[in-house]
């Protein structure tokens, strides 16, 4: 409870909009009730998709473009030989080096205010580039080739609405066992490395706090309890080397490549144009062009 | 000149329209692709046109995009089934690259700046417009295997393959523009070369202007009868 009373007070300062936010879920306290995935729903009046995979208790088998936040299950037997679950309630991590953004090519994607990587559906276009581009998974597209409209990314958002307004994010808001907490960034990981401490006096020797340097670092962080392969996540997520090449050399090199290219064009008109002429005026045929030519 | 100059036939009929139909579809694909070039710095907004290319509007220009996609990969198939063993004739001669091609390329930049020094004899298809086709045919199978991955594929490959995809289609988009750029300059603009254009029009062009420029042709042509020449009609024809 004094967690609680720590948290679910804390607003970020308006006047400091580059003050880091962040979200961090001890996943050792999450039950894997699913109230953040309806909490997520409900608020952002996204709509109910029922595709859960059979023989898993996983609401959906992964993130959709209106499905923003997912209590992902692993199911597996630990060292003791008991089958037990983790459970990791998945979203955007909202990246300092984000691969959304990186590949978006409209204003859609953006670094905003206190670190949250912002999403503007009026913007977006559809193309997918940043569904590809995440190393998380978590933004997506639908496939829906008969209506432009559906045709827009969704992902998590921090509930910058919400936060922004000095409310804390719906799912946090609604956690029962209050294992997200939303706060300062920096607060949150001193918090969470205590935590892991914690967890390890109790025996939990693999327990780890995720997110404090992935990708620039992470406004989405994790105590979790295992290594976070064992989770599906990246220990060590990139932005694609591809995307990197794509953006940074191949598009600027080709626009400067174009634009030498006319430049090029038109200082060989003015040069060929008074070769043409000279061509002409010593009597060659207009068609006959090459001075040199018999 | 009073007299009427005389033409040789260069491409056919389906050919022309060929051309034409795969070169809209190309222009375009071009205009509608630059859409994805408005943002360079992740860290700022986009820029320029880039403003008015959002939304709504870039979803219909990405929808227009992947109709003219399938026009330009449908064009090749127009061209076969009009004229199979023509499509077959005008292949050979395109894709073998000869000496004379290679010297013909050497030699080109300086010729078309200062008129010398003289291009080596050419065929029906000088260095240059193999280069063309060549550049041509790999940016349509790189376009055409990265789009249909993109357009079909994405979810079902790999994302590190999507993303390598996207830098295919990126690297074609400029190999292609500036191919592009410098077909359309030297058969719009360019002071010597511009009279060729006739040949993709009414399919003929000037007879002298193709005996300088494809002596070889024009020779083979004539010896061997095939040539198809005619009187310059008066107002037409595409030579100014
Ligand atoms: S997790 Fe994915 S969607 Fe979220 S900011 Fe990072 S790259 Fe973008
Ligand atoms: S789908 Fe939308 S948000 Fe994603 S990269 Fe394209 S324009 Fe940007
Ligand atoms: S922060 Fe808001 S948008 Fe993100 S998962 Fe929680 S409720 Fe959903």
């Amino acid at each position: 409870m004094g967690r609680a009373a720590t948290w679910e007070t804390w607003k970020p300062d308006p006047g400091n909009p580059n003050q880091h936010v962040a979200m961090l879920v001890d996943t050792s306290e999450c039950i894997g009730c699913k109230a953040c995935e309806v909490a997520c729903k409900q608020w952002n009046l996204n709509e109910a998709r029922i595709n859960q995979e059979p023989g898993t208790y996983q609401s959906h088998p992964h993130l959709d473009a209106q499905t923003w936040t997912l209590i992902r299950f692993v199911e597996r037997t630990n060292d003791q030989g008991e089958v037990e679950w983790l459970f990791q309630k998945h979203n955007c991590m909202h990246c300092t080096e984000a691969g959304c953004v990186t590949a978006c090519p409209t204003d859609a994607l953006q670094y905003g205010n206190y670190g949250v990587v912002t999403l503007d559906q009026e913007k977006c276009i559809g193309c997918a580039y940043c569904e590809q581009a995440c190393p998380f998974d978590a933004i997506h597209v639908d496939r829906n080739p008969f209506n432009p409209r559906a045709q827009k990314a969704g992902k998590c958002t921090l509930c910058y609405d919400r936060i922004t307004a000095g409310m804390q994010p719906a799912c946090v808001k609604t956690c029962p066992t209050d294992c997200i907490k939303f706060g300062d960034r920096d607060a949150l990981i001193e918090w969470g490395r205590q935590r892991v401490e914690e967890l390890k006096a109790r025996g939990f020797k693999n327990a780890n706090l995720y997110g404090v340097d992935q990708l620039g670092g992470l406004h989405e962080l994790y105590v979790l309890l295992e290594p976070p392969e064992v989770y599906g996540l990246p220990a060590n997520p990139k932005i694609s080397t591809w995307t990197k090449l794509w953006k940074y050399a191949v598009q600027p090199l080709g626009k400067l490549a174009v634009g030498a290219g006319l430049f090029g064009l038109a200082v060989n008109w003015v040069a060929a144009r008074r070769a043409f002429l000279q061509g002409q005026a010593a009597g060659h045929g207009e068609s006959d062009h090459a001075a040199g030519q018999s | 000149m009073a007299a009427r100059k005389q033409q040789i036939r260069k491409f056919t009929r389906p050919q022309i329209l060929f051309h034409w139909v795969y070169a809209s579809a190309w222009i375009v694909l071009v205009l509608t692709g630059t859409t994805f070039l408005w943002r360079p710095d992740p860290h700022g907004p986009a820029v320029g046109l880039g403003a008015l290319l959002q939304g709504s509007v870039g979803q219909w220009l990405r929808l227009v995009h992947r109709v003219a996609a399938v026009v330009l990969m449908a064009a090749p198939l127009l061209w076969l089934a009009l004229e199979p063993r023509r499509v077959l004739s005008e292949l050979r001669e395109l894709m073998i690259i000869r000496r004379n091609d290679i010297q013909y390329l050497l030699v080109a930049p300086l010729h078309y700046t200062f008129g010398r020094p003289p291009l080596p004899p050419q065929g029906k298809y000088n260095g240059g417009h193999k280069l063309n086709f060549w550049v041509v045919v790999l940016t349509f199978v790189g376009f055409v295997v990265s789009g249909i991955t993109m357009w079909f594929f994405r979810g079902v490959v790999a994302a590190e393959t999507f993303r390598l995809m996207l830098l295919i289609h990126n690297v074609c988009f400029w190999l292609g523009l500036g191919m592009g750029m410098l077909h359309i300059y030297l058969t719009v603009l360019h002071p010597f070369t511009r009279q060729a254009l006739s040949a993709m029009i009414s399919g003929f062009v000037d007879l002298k202007y193709a005996t300088a420029e494809h002596s070889e042709w024009v020779e083979e042509q004539l010896r061997s009868g095939q040539a198809e020449v005619r009187e310059a009609p008066a107002a037409s024809g595409g030579s100014d």
